[in-house]
């Protein structure tokens, strides 16, 4: 049971990181693929400072407070990426970011304070379910206000075609620049509440190859859609999970599979399950019509 | 002419070895109906970039109400009071017709990130400000039927009309349209230079435009600036224009040096 | 001479023989990436993976007894013939799907030939045999081993062979012509799919080769082993103008004598740093790369 529990609260810290890496490549169209850099930024900061701090509060406050600080230290380091590299497009963007975020690695594994590449070790074990999934429904709401007003229509835009966003009178680098902050924020959220979770983090745990999990959970659910990131992070965190009950071959050979899923994906639907579209519960039973005019 | 809502002050724009554009100017006033022809490739289209803020001039200044807005980038140009459209549509394809006019008029939100998270009262009425707004507009272009529709779903004419419907939703001063008849048929044509002498008329602003369409520049433009190769070699009103030799050689590209062919004001 | 400036001098041109060696074998892959780039606009993530194969099938080949000069050939070709195959079930398709989903393609391609390698060949580092004997030759402080010389020789030579088939032969004009304009090109009559396939086909060969001679050098495989060869080349390709072939020499060039530099004059735990810096600071103040011009968008 308590196992289960596990994978539940770890699914709820992959939406968060699908979620707000959904923002940056998704909605806003920028494609990143240095979240896991992000994500290293929070969950060190957050471990630092419940453990070096160590303030003498409830855990539950030290948690929201070790939040708070990851999500300014990760949305600080995106702001810093973020400037520079959001001048470049397309492909040239995901190679500067996976840059950064294999720099941001190397010099956390530099790093002595933190364990440098033997890793941090004892967490304090702070988080729970609850305290994830509240995160979960944080961002979620967070984003989807977001995209109902005229930021979020701005962010959407530049997706869209940057050109003429810049000529309808957006400033397209601030909207740029914000999606990224916001998404890289999130992540840092995310590092702390598995850092909180797992108790011991290590550089090797943040790398590339994540930030292309991560992205792959995007792609799976359908870049752009919110409801996809979520199905998408359940899925591929459970997946591993699901292959081990078809016995250790399977599950060792799980990461070909994936691999083979994600070039299958692409050949056979390169928008994702979900494509940009939202599962919504009104639409669904029939009255969507009503809230989509008053919107 | 009172002093002028636009003026470019002998602009220059080089690539590399290239002069796409060379020392070129033009002043448009407040009300203006104006048209820069030219054969392909003449660099019009480089002349509205340089004006947008696409392009930075290499040489020479634009102003725009008397402030100079070079090196601006186009968001705040659009901002001060230049909205363009494209010669190759550049509609937010996947947006609704309404979402395509929304955006038009961000900049004039005036609630901030955190109301619109929050989705304060403030958000509220200013959504529905910035929705009836663009209602309106929509329903000046035949169009509000269609506010659920995505872009790419309606018919070219249509296509273009939302364009300069969006264009004018940034609240311009001056409008550029850059080929808005381009793969137009004839009947199409004939309604869009309806349109844009409408559209100056209502919104009281200046209209300058582009156009490979002789028919439609000399029906509707009250002056016109002609280009070849960069350069400015004829200006005038639609009549004098027709007949000027300058710019039928450009056109035909006859090679025939006749200096004193017939005469302008002939007609 | 004062002492310390002689060693200083003798470290000095040791880190240069180092990282000139270190930046042929980038050279060598960069050249692929910035093929594939130049024709199809793709950034081919797999392509370190090519190296990883080539050397592996100079192992197998080796230690089933094949001499050098035969299993340098049949890496290339059997790294060639790999990339061929994947570019037809993989990348064709999804040419024309766009960029990103190409690129996240190449993406799970590059994962797949690693995990791939490490379920069949297994994950631990395999001793690469030795099949030329090591000789050192040593000039006052200065070594240089003859692995080191056969390394710029094959990559001398092969860099010619490049010159003279993309500017000197027919083939080498279609694929020109495919990579400027590949509409005008398929409506000369050239089969650009043709090209295409050729063209992988002789960047994953340089790729194999690369992996060979690095066997040869570090004397260790593993399957992981094309995935920072395999990013850095690409740094290289981007360093010197991606798209350009004079370019990826220069940047692979560069880019091994700056890592090697600063891994002995300073410290080596930032050696991969290096790579992600360099990259960084061309895209963001000359993203053409140094033998590139730089194009405005149009609009």
């Amino acid at each position: 049971m308590d196992y289960f529990i596990y994978l539940a609260q770890l699914s709820g810290i992959f939406i968060i990181l699908a979620v707000s890496l959904n923002l940056i490549n998704g909605i806003c169209g920028q494609f990143s693929l240095g979240h896991a850099g992000f994500w290293a930024v929070g969950a060190y900061t957050g471990a630092a400072f419940t453990v070096f701090l160590d303030l003498p509060v409830p855990g539950f406050v030290n948690l929201f407070l070790s939040c708070g600080v990851s999500f300014i230290a990760a949305a600080l380091a995106g702001l810093l990426i973020g400037v520079p590299c959001l001048r470049l497009r397309g492909d040239y963007l995901a190679i500067a970011t996976l840059g950064f975020g294999e720099i941001i690695r190397i010099v956390i594994m530099n790093m002595d304070s933190v364990g440098g590449p033997r890793g941090f070790t004892d967490i304090p074990k702070l988080a729970n379910i609850g305290w994830v999934y509240l995160w979960v429904v944080i961002i979620i709401v967070f984003v989807s206000n977001l995209l109902r007003g005229s930021h979020g229509r701005a962010i959407i835009s530049i997706r869209e075609d940057e050109i003429a966003a810049e000529s309808m009178g957006i400033y397209t680098f601030k909207y740029k620049t914000l999606a990224f902050v916001i998404g890289a924020g999130f992540a840092g959220v995310a590092g702390t509440l598995y850092a909180h979770t797992q108790e011991f983090i290590s550089p090797m745990g943040f790398t590339f190859m994540w930030s292309v999990i991560i992205l792959l959970m995007i792609i799976l659910g359908g870049l752009g859609s919110i409801t996809g990131s979520v199905v998408g992070a359940i899925i591929l965190t459970l997946l591993p999970e699901f292959l081990r009950f078809f016995g250790q071959t399977v599950s060792e050979w799980r990461m070909v599979i994936y691999s083979l899923l994600l070039i299958s994906l692409m050949l056979a639907r390169p928008g994702g399950i979900f494509g940009k579209h939202e599962f919504n519960v009104l639409k669904f039973l029939g009255i969507g019509k009503k809230e989509e005019a008053n919107s | 002419m009172s002093s002028p809502i636009l003026k470019i002050d002998s602009i220059t724009m080089r690539f590399g070895g290239l002069v796409a554009v060379n020392r070129f100017s033009m002043e448009l006033g407040s009300k203006d109906l104006v048209g820069v022809i030219g054969p392909n490739g003449a660099g019009k289209t480089t002349i509205f970039n340089m004006v947008t803020g696409h392009y930075e001039p290499t040489e020479g200044t634009v102003y725009l109400s008397g402030k100079n807005i070079n090196g601006l980038r186009p968001a705040f140009i659009t901002q001060s009071g230049i909205a363009r459209t494209f010669q190759n549509i550049r509609l937010f394809k996947d947006l609704t017709v309404l979402d395509n006019i929304r955006l038009a008029a961000h900049y004039t939100v005036e609630y901030g990130l955190l109301a619109n998270i929050f989705r304060t009262k403030k958000y509220h009425a200013e959504e529905k400000r910035v929705h009836d707004e663009a209602m309106e507009l929509l329903k000046i272009f035949g169009l509000e039927d269609k506010k659920y529709h995505l872009a790419k779903n309606l018919p070219y004419g249509q296509q273009r009309r939302l364009e300069i419907a969006r264009a004018l939703a940034t609240k311009p001063k001056v409008l550029l349209l850059d080929e808005p008849a381009a793969g137009m048929n004839p009947k199409e044509t004939k309604d869009l230079t309806e349109l844009i002498r409408w559209v100056r008329d209502k919104f009281q602003i200046a209209v300058l435009l582009i156009e490979h369409d002789m028919k439609l520049v000399m029906e509707v433009c009250e002056r016109i600036y002609v280009v070849d190769h960069g350069e400015l070699i004829a200006q005038g009103a639609p009549k004098d224009i027709q007949s000027n030799p300058k710019v039928i050689e450009a056109y035909l590209g006859t090679s025939e040096t006749e200096e004193t062919g017939p005469t302008p004001g002939e007609a | 001479m004062d002492e310390n400036l002689t060693f200083f001098f003798y470290d000095l041109v040791t880190y240069l023989l180092n990282g000139l060696t270190q930046g042929s074998i980038y050279a060598l892959i960069a050249l692929g990436y910035t093929m594939v780039y130049g024709i199809i606009k793709l950034i081919n993530f797999a392509h370190g993976e090519f190296y990883m194969i080539g050397a592996f099938i100079g192992y197998f080949s080796i230690t089933s007894g094949m001499p050098f000069l035969i299993a340098l050939p049949l890496a290339m070709f059997g790294a060639g013939i790999i990339a061929v195959i994947v570019e037809k079930i993989v990348y064709r398709p999804i040419r024309h799907a766009g960029r990103i989903p190409a690129l996240i393609t190449a993406l799970g391609t590059s994962l797949f030939f690693q995990y791939f390698g490490q379920q069949t060949i297994g994950a631990d580092p395999k001793a690469f045999p030795q099949a030329i004997a090591v000789k050192t030759y040593q000039f006052g402080e200065i070594y240089i081993s003859n692995i080191q010389l056969i390394i710029f020789g094959s990559t001398f030579l092969l860099m010619v062979f490049l010159w003279w088939l993309v500017g000197h032969t027919k083939i080498g004009k279609a694929m020109r012509a495919t990579s400027f304009d590949k509409n005008a090109a398929e409506l000369m009559g050239i089969n650009t799919d043709r090209i295409i396939s050729f063209t992988f086909f002789v960047g994953s060969a340089f790729a194999g080769a690369a992996g060979v001679l690095v066997g040869l050098y570090y004397n260790t495989v593993e399957p992981m082993m094309g995935l920072i060869p395999g990013l850095k080349a690409f740094v290289a390709a981007v360093l010197g103008g991606i798209g350009i072939i004079p370019g990826a020499v220069l940047g692979g060039l560069v880019l091994g004598v700056a890592e090697n530099l600063v891994v002995g004059f300073w410290v080596s735990t930032y050696r991969d740093a290096i790579a992600f810096g360099i990259l960084i600071i061309i895209l963001l103040f000359k993203p053409a790369g140094l033998l590139g011009v730089n194009r405005k968008e149009k609009v």
